[in-house]
Formats: C-alpha cells, sequence, structure tokens
C-alpha cells in the first residue's frame, strides 16, 4: 500500500515535471526566436560604431578623448534584477541612468556616443535573452533528465518491486487457499 | 629661412607615414620610427602607450618650435610662441578646467596636461590642486585668462562646461588676431587664413552637433554659443542649424565649407577635420610657394610639423588598438 501511495505521488510528480519541461521548451523557443539573426545584426551596428569611436580617437587624439569622457557627470547606470520562469532565475537588466553626452563632447565624440548609446538597449537585451536562454536551456536538460529517469528508472523500478510483491502475495495467497482445501478435505474424510 | 627649408626636407613624407600607419604592431613602429629624425621614442611600459607616444611627439613638436624661436627675428618668434604656446596652454586650462568641473582626482587631470612650461600662468599644479571647478577659475584672475570667469555665470546657469571652453576659444582667438599685428604687414595674411578657416570650420561643426541635440534642450543665444565668428557668419550659422535641408544648407556655404563638410552625409564627422586638415596643409602649401623666402617658409615648418605630430599621434593609438592601416590613413592628413 505504501509502494502503491508512493508511486501514485511519484507519476503526478512526473507528470509535473513533463509540464515544466513543455513549458521551458516553449520558453526556450520564444527565446531563440529572439535571438535569431539578432547578434549578427548587433555585431555589425557594433561594428560601425567602433569604427565612430577609433574615427574620434585618430582625430582627436587619446588624451583628449579621454579628457573628454572622464568629464561627462551623467554616467550610465543600470541595476540587474533576477526573474523567473518556473523557477528558473535569470538576470534583467534595467537602465536607470542613460549618459547625457552630446553637449560636452566635440562633435566627433558625440557622435561615436549616440552610435554606442543607440545599440546599448540591443545590447542589454541581447545579453539578457542570452542569458536567459542559456539558463532555460541549462534547466530543461536538467528536467528532461529528471522525466527520463523517473519514466524509464524509478517508476518501472517501483512497477517491478509492486508486481513483485503483488505476485508474491498472489500467490501466498494460492498457497494459503490450497492449503485451506487441502485441511477442508481432510477434515471431511475424518468426519465420514 | 633656410633652415626652415632643410628642416621641412626632413619632414616624414606621405610614404614613411603610411608605412608606419602599416607597421601591423606598436613594436615595429617604435623601431620605423626610430629610423626617423625623430630617432628612439623610450615608452614606459606601465600605462598606455599611446599615451606615452602623444606625450613624447608632443614633446618632440615642443623642441622644434623652440629651435625655431631661437633662431627667428624677435617679432616672429613672439609670434610663434604667442600662437603655439597660447594654443596648447588654452588646451590644458581646458582640460584642467573639465577636470575640475566634473570633479577628476588631481593626479588623473595632471595626465592629461601636454608637457610644456606654463606659458601664462605661474603653475598648473595650482590650479589642477584647486578646490573646486570656481576656485580653479578665480585662480586665472591676474593672468591675462582672467575675463573667462564672466563665463561661470552661463557655466552654473547652464550646469555645463561648454560656455568655458568657449570663453577660452574666444580670448584665443582674440589674443592671436592681436599677436598677428606684431608681425610683419605681408606676413600677416597666411596666419589669419589660417585662424579664419580653423574658427569658421568648428563653428559649423558645432552647428551641426547643436542642430542634432537642439530638440528638447532649452534655447541658447546664438552668440553664446558661438562668440567667434569670421567670414562665416552668425546668420548662415542660424541658417544651418535651422534648414530642414542639411545638405542644401551646408552647399550654400560654397567653397570650400561644402566640401569639406561633405563626409556628413556618411555620418563621418571625424572625415571632416581630416579635410579640414588637409585643407590647412593646401593653405601654407599655397602661400610657400607664393613666397618661398620669409615667414611663410617657417610657418609652413611649423604648421606641417604639427599636422605630422597629429598623423603619428593617431597612428599610434591605432597600432594599440589593432586598426588596420587602411582605417588609420583614411584620416591622416598626409595624402
Amino acid at each position: 500500500m505504501e509502494m502503491k501511495r508512493r508511486i501514485g505521488f511519484i507519476e503526478r510528480g512526473t507528470e509535473f515535471l513533463k509540464l515544466k519541461r513543455d513549458h521551458l521548451a516553449k520558453e526556450l523557443t520564444a527565446s531563440i526566436d529572439i535571438l535569431k539573426g539578432r547578434r549578427s545584426k548587433l555585431l555589425e551596428e557594433l561594428r560601425i560604431a567602433y569604427r565612430a569611436v577609433t574615427a574620434a580617437y585618430i582625430s582627436l587624439g587619446p588624451t583628449e578623448v579621454q579628457s573628454q569622457t572622464k568629464s561627462i557627470k551623467s554616467r550610465l547606470e543600470l541595476e540587474i534584477l533576477p526573474r523567473s520562469v518556473m523557477g528558473v532565475r535569470y538576470p534583467y537588466i534595467k537602465v536607470e541612468k542613460e549618459p547625457k553626452v552630446t553637449g560636452e563632447l566635440d562633435i566627433t565624440l558625440s557622435e561615436a556616443a549616440e552610435k554606442v548609446m543607440s545599440v546599448l538597449d540591443d545590447i542589454l537585451q541581447l545579453a539578457e535573452n542570452e542569458a536567459r536562454a542559456e539558463r532555460i536551456a541549462d534547466e530543461l536538460g536538467k528536467t528532461n533528465r529528471k522525466v527520463n529517469a523517473l519514466e524509464n528508472m524509478i517508476i518501472p523500478r517501483y512497477r517491478g518491486i509492486i508486481k513483485f510483491i503483488e505476485d508474491k502475495l498472489d500467490e501466498e495467497a494460492l498457497e494459503e487457499l490450497v492449503r485451506m482445501k487441502l485441511i477442508g478435505g481432510a477434515l471431511a474424510k475424518r468426519r465420514v | 629661412m633656410i633652415r626652415s627649408h632643410a628642416l621641412i626636407a626632413d619632414l616624414l613624407t606621405a610614404e614613411q607615414m603610411h608605412e608606419l600607419a602599416d607597421s601591423g604592431s606598436v613594436e615595429a613602429f617604435t623601431t620605423r620610427i626610430s629610423e626617423t629624425l625623430y630617432g628612439t621614442v623610450t615608452i614606459d611600459s606601465d600605462g598606455d602607450p599611446s599615451i606615452a607616444f602623444e606625450k613624447e611627439f608632443y614633446v618632440k613638436f615642443i623642441e622644434r618650435m623652440t629651435k625655431i624661436v631661437e633662431v627667428t627675428p624677435k617679432k616672429i618668434s613672439t609670434f610663434l610662441q604667442a600662437y603655439y604656446f597660447l594654443r596648447f596652454e588654452v588646451l590644458n586650462l581646458k582640460r584642467i578646467l573639465r577636470g575640475k568641473f566634473s570633479g577628476l582626482p588631481a593626479s588623473q587631470i595632471e595626465g592629461y596636461l601636454i608637457p610644456m612650461k606654463p606659458y601664462q600662468v605661474s603653475d598648473y599644479k595650482l590650479l589642477v590642486e584647486a578646490e573646486s571647478f570656481k576656485n580653479a577659475v578665480e585662480l586665472l584672475r591676474g593672468t591675462p585668462y582672467e575675463s573667462v570667469e564672466e563665463s561661470l555665470e552661463f557655466c552654473e546657469r547652464y550646469d555645463a562646461l561648454w560656455p568655458m571652453e568657449q570663453a577660452l576659444n574666444k580670448f584665443y582667438a582674440k589674443a592671436v588676431q592681436e599677436t598677428i599685428q606684431t608681425l610683419p604687414r605681408k606676413d600677416r595674411a597666411l596666419v589669419r587664413n589660417i585662424l579664419k578657416f580653423e574658427v569658421n570650420v568648428e563653428n559649423l561643426l558645432n552647428a551641426i552637433k547643436h542642430r542634432r541635440m537642439r530638440a528638447g534642450e532649452e534655447a541658447i543665444p546664438l552668440e553664446e554659443l558661438f562668440p567667434v565668428t569670421f567670414n562665416v557668419k552668425l546668420d548662415q550659422i542660424k541658417s544651418l542649424i535651422e534648414a530642414e535641408d542639411l545638405k542644401e544648407a551646408i552647399q550654400e556655404l560654397g567653397q570650400p565649407y561644402d566640401e569639406i563638410l561633405s563626409p556628413i552625409y556618411q555620418g563621418d564627422v571625424a572625415l571632416i577635420r581630416a579635410q579640414a586638415r588637409r585643407h590647412i596643409y593646401a593653405i601654407v602649401r599655397k602661400a610657400r610657394s607664393l613666397n618661398d623666402f620669409g615667414f611663410n617658409v617657417i610657418m609652413a615648418y611649423l604648421v606641417f610639423s604639427e599636422l605630422e605630430k597629429d598623423d603619428l599621434v593617431g597612428i599610434a593609438w591605432g597600432l594599440t588598438q589593432g586598426v588596420t592601416a587602411e582605417d588609420m590613413t583614411k584620416y591622416l592628413s598626409a595624402t
């Protein structure tokens, strides 16, 4: 009875894990759809931004660039917060404050800064989605392994044990029945 | 003057400059530069090598200029010192005040300074170590720069540094114009042309920048944004800022500005500066060809030397960052 109660519990757990697995697979597919082609597009945009930064350095010289950029008062401020899908935690990046750069910088630098700023949101989103996809994929793998272990190892083993116990009990019950019948027969003969 | 002729021949050629850009590594660049008149450039292993190179090239340029100053007549040497030392000192003051404005540590501000002796202020260290931005500006009292203190009010009003930088630009332009008067009349045109061109280009670049950021910003009087103007007048600058079609507004400026500003259509602002430097090179070369026996030769040597310094600084930085020779040479004045 205890075994049957336990296997019922395991089977319900397995069903839950299957639901989790399906949901994670759906989430992973959604994340991959977002990521598709995004990295290459972002790399191209970054290349353009990097070219603008390079041009500003060559044009103004490294000291002037550093002197100007270090003097920006309002800097980029980010907060990394945890988020969760089916118990899988992933980082969520919140932009607290965007730097205000255009006013004080030389035009070559403000141009470069604008190009970097225009890809910043995409970089953050890509980083967030990549971390999300990675963690979901990791959890999906773990859940899948658990479901497989339960379906192919634990549950069959439990079923085997239950069957063995049931067979044993049936056998014992049959033996008992035969024994009772033999005793009954012997008692009837003695009465006659 | 004969010496200047000889010295111009010693400057790096465009081919040499391209070879340096093609060095492939900082080590190869150091070796190649040591084979030129620059000789061995010693770079500390600590810190950013490109910054060390930049300082070294500034030192070499100042050495060249000092040598010229020593052998030129008094009127010319006074002008040259005022023109170059004042420019570098104004740049140093901008870097100091920028650092003070944003609260950078004194050691970091010092690291950004051009390695030169103070020209019209007594000590950079005093300014660098001033308690505050306001205090640093107040320390300029009693120096020729004291007029820039008037812009403090605007800095506070807009919580920005640009009014101070513009005040320094205005001071520099005014001071150079005054010093030009010390030159013999026939020698004034070249310097005046360079100064006008530089101010015009900077004003136009500022106008383009202002055009982009004007949305949502407080309207600032144009006289404050552009305190010095020459033949590109304030109303032309205003038209550029307010024009719906930037290309049309640029074309209306005419030669040489429409051509120099044309890289803006492809979004390559840095190329505008490279074109402006090439134009200055052309102005000086033309002036030298018109008068090959006088002040123009000296000025040509110094202008070419300074352009060479800027190119070498760019190449040194590019090599430390692994930038390709093609991407570097695009922005060099040596073509």
